[in-house]
């Protein structure tokens, strides 16, 4: 929703994301904000923040295969998984690091598709069921396979991250790093929308048989809405990866891919601006939860249970308040809420 | 030979106890057209119910008789069973399926939250409700509790399938699991269809709480047969409640003859991975599964 007075002599100027001057001014505000928040703050919030990135990549992706395609996926953690072992096994053979992410990326892409390929014969929840078992037979597969291999139950570690003859180790230059890539991500993410293949994905969502009449292969935009989705995944897993400078299954659980699904969710699946804020209301919540909750049980043994409980709680009722009161998830009150500001004082269109 | 016998036998009485407790998932799905991810912690609720009832009482000095433990357990998964629908699952009517599928996810990291913060995640031990021990017949072993166990399940089993397709009742709810619109639209009780899912569910996966766990332990990551339940669930068809117990036969039977004849050869990766095969299989070559509904779609 525009205001009156502002209008394009082109569909290029029409077609653009930051479409007037005041939005590419804040967009720019924003960035240079996060520029300089290593500034202002310490380790800890920008390890903090380093999480929260990775977390909105890996979030972003899970935004292209259920929010613009519609196929639910409930193994975007085990995809994370799988960028990250292939990220430590890769970079374990001394490749250097833009040759690692894109390699990591594109392998994860890879065993996605395999398992989005029952699309061919099922659809809806059915095909969801097909991403579960992704996720649960994901630590089976690395458990089963030689330790020498991926490591198996012990994990590997991570060679560190060299970037021009530099470390990156201390959580400023990983919260640099990681800033690009979501920064790339999220570019990626909004300019999907704007493709001809974003708009397959949404026609398929919509109605996958009326999809299928106006002569879109159904078929490959659903494996490759998983494909793309996936992309972003592995790009996470290499990120997790140097982060944690060692992956073991463990990280990579069915409740890791809930999560990244609820904070979807919670955010609104349709629009990247969903991603985004369903990723920072959820970590801002669960950090808070976490402080408020070592500070009460500050003397109970079962503290660290407890608040992992109480999170878990906290998270299935957020997804289930916004499954029921506002299905568009935050991104809708957003939208509202800016409609609000820029239509100000005439609030009538 | 023997022991290839004995191997079937084995894996045929576990693969009831799948039957079982996909009979819970089906039961669900049969009458309320939602598939719930969370049926495994269901199973663990109604378990630590049942602990509570029965030996959680005893340790504050409680005593009730395992009669009187087992009807307080039922009362609890009915009480169970109608919050989920008035909180849950009313407000969900008629929405997109994703949304109700959705919903299960998040009750699957609630209840397993839920579990935790009330009974904590310790280990603890499962009131002995089944007689323990084995029988021999000529040579071959039979566990007691698995051996009554999967004739309960049958039993059951034959009971719903009669349940669903011949009383007025059981009709209704197979016009819910059609169509949520439609079944209101023709004066069917969405509301109370989906009460009774629940209530039913919930009854069944304690029933196969007690037969999985009698005399054993019960902890949070018991939640897990609700993943291995879910193939055979798909493998006997979603609306089949005759299906589940044959589907749960013939996954025990595969996944047991794996355990003793492939793992050995593969790190014990075969006996895992089985299920989940099975179920990408049935997905790939007959997504109704085995006796499920054929869907037809039109524009």
């Amino acid at each position: 929703m525009l205001p009156t007075g502002i209008y394009f002599e082109t569909y290029a100027a029409e077609a653009r994301l930051l479409k007037t001057v005041r939005a590419r001014v804040a967009v720019a505000l924003l960035v240079i904000g996060l520029l300089a928040v290593p500034l202002v703050s310490g380790a800890y919030v920008l390890g903090v923040a380093a999480q929260g990135f990775i977390t909105l990549i890996a979030v972003l992706g899970l935004h292209v295969t259920v929010g613009m395609a519609g196929q639910i996926n409930i193994a975007q953690s085990a995809f994370v998984g799988v960028g990250a072992f292939a990220t430590a096994k890769l970079s374990g053979y001394g490749l250097p690091f833009w040759l690692v992410i894109p390699l990591a990326a594109v392998i994860t892409g890879m065993v996605s598709v395999l398992f989005a390929l029952p699309a061919a014969r099922v659809k809806g929840f059915y095909l969801a069921l097909t991403t579960l078992a992704a996720q649960v037979l994901f630590p089976i597969v690395i458990l089963g396979l030689p330790t020498e291999w991926l490591g198996g139950i012990i994990g590997m570690a991570v060679e560190p991250l060299v970037i021009g003859g530099v470390t990156i180790s201390s959580p400023k230059a990983f919260y640099y790093f990681t800033l690009v890539f979501v920064l790339l991500a999220t570019c990626a993410a909004f300019n999907l929308h704007r493709s001809g293949f974003g708009r397959m994905l949404k026609a398929v969502r919509d109605n996958d048989v009326a999809a299928q009449v106006m002569g879109i292969d159904v078929l490959r935009a659903k494996i490759s809405a998983f494909f793309v989705g996936s992309l972003f995944a592995g790009v996470a897993g290499a990120c997790t990866a140097w982060f944690l400078q060692f992956v073991t299954i463990e990280s990579f659980t069915l409740f890791a891919s809930i999560w990244y699904l609820g904070m979807l969710i919670v955010g609104g699946a349709q629009s990247p601006i969903g991603a985004i804020l369903g990723v920072l209301f959820i970590t801002v919540f669960q950090e808070g939860l976490h402080e408020v909750g070592t500070e009460i049980l500050r003397n109970s043994h079962e503290a660290g249970g407890a608040i992992f409980a109480a999170t878990n709680v906290a998270l299935g009722a957020s997804i289930l308040l916004v499954l029921i009161f506002e299905p568009r998830g935050l991104a809708h009150r957003w939208s509202v809420l800016t409609n609000t500001f820029r239509l100000w004082p005439f609030p009538h269109r | 030979m023997i022991k290839f016998l004995q191997v079937i036998i084995d894996g045929g009485l576990v693969g009831l106890v799948y039957g079982l407790v996909a009979v819970s998932f089906v039961v669900i799905y049969r009458a309320s057209k939602i598939v719930n991810l969370a049926q495994g912690e269901v199973l663990v609720i109604g378990a630590l119910l049942l602990w509570t009832f029965t030996l959680g009482a005893a340790k504050f000095g409680l005593q009730i008789p395992l009669v009187a433990g087992i009807a307080l357990t039922l009362l609890g998964c009915v009480a169970f069973g109608l919050i989920l629908e008035r909180l849950v699952f009313r407000p969900l009517i008629g929405q997109s399926p994703f949304a109700i599928f959705m919903a299960s996810i998040a009750l699957l990291v609630m209840l397993r939250g839920f579990a935790q913060l009330i009974w904590t995640a310790e280990t603890r031990p499962f009131p002995q409700i089944l007689p323990s021990g084995a029988i021999t017949i000529g040579p071959f072993l039979l566990s007691t509790r698995l051996l009554i166990g999967g004739l309960f399940t049958l039993v059951l089993a034959t009971a719903l399938h009669l349940f669903f397709t011949r009383s007025r009742r059981g009709l209704r709810l197979a016009a819910v699991a059609e169509d949520h619109n439609t079944a209101l639209s023709l004066g069917v009780s969405v509301r109370a269809a989906i009460a009774i899912a629940w209530i039913l569910g919930t009854v069944v996966a304690t029933c196969g709480a007690v037969v999985l766990l009698s005399g054993r332990v019960v902890s949070l990551d018991v939640a897990s047969i609700g993943l291995k339940a879910l193939p055979v669930a798909l493998l006997g068809g979603l609306e089949s409640v005759r299906g589940a117990p044959l589907a749960g036969l013939l996954v025990g039977i595969g996944e047991a003859l794996a355990m003793a004849y492939l793992d050995p050869f593969t790190n014990g990766v075969a006996s895992n991975v089985l299920p989940f095969a099975v179920m990408i299989g049935v997905l790939l070559i007959r997504p109704q599964g085995l006796f499920g509904w054929k869907k037809i779609e039109r524009l």
